[in-house]
């Protein structure tokens, strides 16, 4: 009965577009309202409270910022110049920059909206200048973006970890091995697409460009080593590492002196109201929990499916295919605040790895970022390239597939992102 | 009047949201820098987590004032007319009420705690620190009710009204970018 009340007004306020946020402590209160009565109330302000103090995601608004600040102190643009003479001189060059800078960027930003909103706005105007078509060079940069979420830093990685209650930084390192191959897969099927639509090089190679550049860009590549060493070294933990990369980011816009004041203050703005909206969501849940607790929704779950199989495989594939259709629905933070807590008991059980999991939900969510009507990277990336939803949607249909393949593989193959971790935090 | 109070609150909170922004900023960076020198700061969990506390309750009130709270209107928008406009006001009453729940039990918190202070910082009492639930959940219901006719408006003819904050990004990132409303022009 009480899963069934709490049920019904989190659907039904959801429904009706009332914040996710709100559906959840509404859902929360009603239970509370069932089981221990309007006495029990005033608990709700105390875990609204501690629920908004969860100390790990500051790493949030930090790398929020680090990215951010990036962008405002000229560090985007000389990635760009050194990936573009790098690669640029291949058939379908800018795709290929837009891939191989996403990957670079992802290093530093743990968000693909910021990453579309900042190499997009660049590249794609230059893209449609060239004659790609509006849709692919949409599409292109939408699901290249999604890399930002796979390749550490990522913030749904930072909320699963909350939520399963599970190592932030191990998560981070298995994300590193499937980005690498998500963002090569993109580049094969952007290279065979370019063909189709015979799509011009950007540039000739130059060795003495390729050298100016990467002298230009030199002290970015500050920014993936401080994140990325002092993560798998294990020499500071992810807020931290967060914390250093504003500082280094800092430093190396000071070191460019291309400082945007403007620009910088919206970050700071736009980093804070994603961090709030986020966070409003986490306290919520935390009211919910302990109602979870008691209602043993979890345990029901996970006994009513073990009943029908206790084969992980297969109840990896079920999992699979609720988080891709949660995906076309809802923003990716709240999929991970609704879901986790419901299947992580069925995850225990059965005796998958946590972390293998989160990286399995992670791949999901990039998907689900890419597939409308809820698709908050597409959506992006088509209002800068002035595209329409549907028709990039019939050509990122591809890459879409590039991160499934990603995502069978990691699901099915838990070595592709585990050896890493295995390798820099052995199992004692 | 209305809406010069809407611009005067919207430009408030965005200056409270971005300093306690800039202050996390360096509160962070101190304490790695103190830690990697061998000498942690003990107030530094307990500040950061208030300020995390600030940002996310003084945040939502400003991402109330411009509807950017993550939901979904998929179905909502679909709705025939007088069926939608009955399921807005039930889901703004729902809003409010919740927020009027957490105002009136913020407030007997306040009384509870009444002389307690923070633990690593004496000096600072928890009535302030937490006074940020019922302050910020009546700012949360002033910005509800002022961005409601605006929310109510685009419902109504039918227009999607976001899932999110990540949207308020899909601006260009060039310099000088509008930064006065994030559901842009």
């Amino acid at each position: 009965m009480l899963i069934v009340l709490m049920l019904l007004v989190l659907v039904g306020l959801t429904l009706i577009n009332v914040p996710i946020a709100v559906a959840l402590a509404a859902a929360a209160v009603s239970g509370m309202l069932y089981t221990q009565g309007s006495d029990s109330l005033v608990s709700v302000a105390i875990e609204m409270y501690r629920g908004s103090t969860s100390f790990s995601l500051i790493a949030i608004p930090m790398f929020v910022l680090a990215g951010a600040i990036m962008n405002a102190g000229g560090i985007t643009r000389r990635l760009i110049d050194f990936v573009a003479a790098l690669m640029g001189f291949m058939r379908g060059g800018l795709a290929m920059v837009t891939i191989g800078v996403s990957m670079l960027f992802a290093e530093i930003s743990g968000s693909a909206v910021a990453d579309v909103a900042a190499i997009g706005s660049i590249l794609m105007p230059a893209m449609k200048k060239q004659g790609y078509p509006a849709p692919f060079t949409a599409a292109v940069n939408s699901s290249a973006a999604s890399l930002a979420i796979i390749i550490p830093p990522s913030i749904p990685m930072i909320l699963y970890a909350i939520a399963a209650n599970t190592s932030v930084e191990q998560l981070f390192v298995a994300g590193f091995v499937p980005g690498l191959i998500g963002g090569l897969g993109l580049m094969l099927v952007a290279r065979w697409l370019t063909k189709r639509y015979d799509l011009p090089a950007a540039e000739g190679f130059s060795l003495r460009r390729v050298r100016d550049t990467f002298i230009e860009a030199l002290p970015t590549f500050l920014l993936p080593v401080i994140i990325l060493g002092g993560i798998f070294s294990g020499l500071v933990t992810a807020t931290e590492a967060a914390g250093l990369a504003v500082l280094a980011a800092i430093i190396v816009g000071l070191w460019y002196r291309e400082f945007d004041i403007a620009h910088l203050r919206v970050a700071m703005l736009d980093g804070g109201m994603q961090t709030a909206v986020v966070m409003l969501l986490v306290a919520a849940s935390i009211l919910m929990g302990d109602l979870l607790t008691v209602s043993r929704l979890p345990q029901q779950l996970a006994d009513s499916i073990l009943n029908l199989t206790s084969n992980k495989w297969l109840i990896l594939l079920i999992l699979n295919v609720l988080f891709l259709v949660i995906g076309f629905f809802l923003h990716s933070s709240a999929a991970i605040i609704l879901v986790i807590p419901i299947v992580m008991p069925l995850i225990q059980r059965v005796g998958i790895d946590p972390i293998h999991f989160g990286l399995v939900v992670t791949l999901n969510l990039a998907i689900g970022q890419q597939t409308p009507p809820v698709a908050s990277v597409l959506i992006t990336a088509c209002a800068i390239a002035k595209a329409d939803i549907w028709e990039t949607t019939k050509v990122n249909v591809y890459f879409i597939g590039v991160l499934l393949g990603v995502l069978l593989l990691c699901t099915y193959v838990p070595a592709v992102p585990m050896f890493l971790v295995h390798y820099f935090y052995a199992k004692p | 009047m209305l809406s010069s109070f809407k611009r005067t609150l919207d430009v408030g909170l965005q200056w409270l949201l971005i300093a306690l922004m800039i202050i996390l900023t360096i509160v962070v960076m101190v304490a790695v820098a103190y830690r990697k020198l061998g000498a942690s700061l003990v107030w530094y969990d307990e500040v950061a987590s208030v300020l995390m506390a600030w940002i996310t309750y003084y945040g939502a009130a400003l991402a109330a004032l411009r509807r950017q709270h993550i939901g979904f209107d998929g179905l909502l928008v679909k709705l025939p007319p007088r069926a939608r406009l009955v399921a807005i006001l039930i889901g703004e009453v729902a809003v409010l009420a919740f927020f009027a729940l957490l105002a009136w039990t913020g407030l007997k918190v306040l009384a509870v705690v009444g002389d307690e202070s923070l633990i690593s910082l004496p000096w600072v009492s928890v009535t302030v620190t937490q006074s940020v639930i019922p302050i910020s959940a009546v700012l949360f219901i002033i910005c509800e009710l002022l961005s409601f006719p605006e929310y109510a408006r685009r419902v109504m003819a039918g227009e999607s009204v976001g899932h999110g904050p990540d949207e308020s990004h899909a601006r260009p990132a060039a310099p000088g970018g509008s930064a006065s409303d994030g559901r842009g022009a």
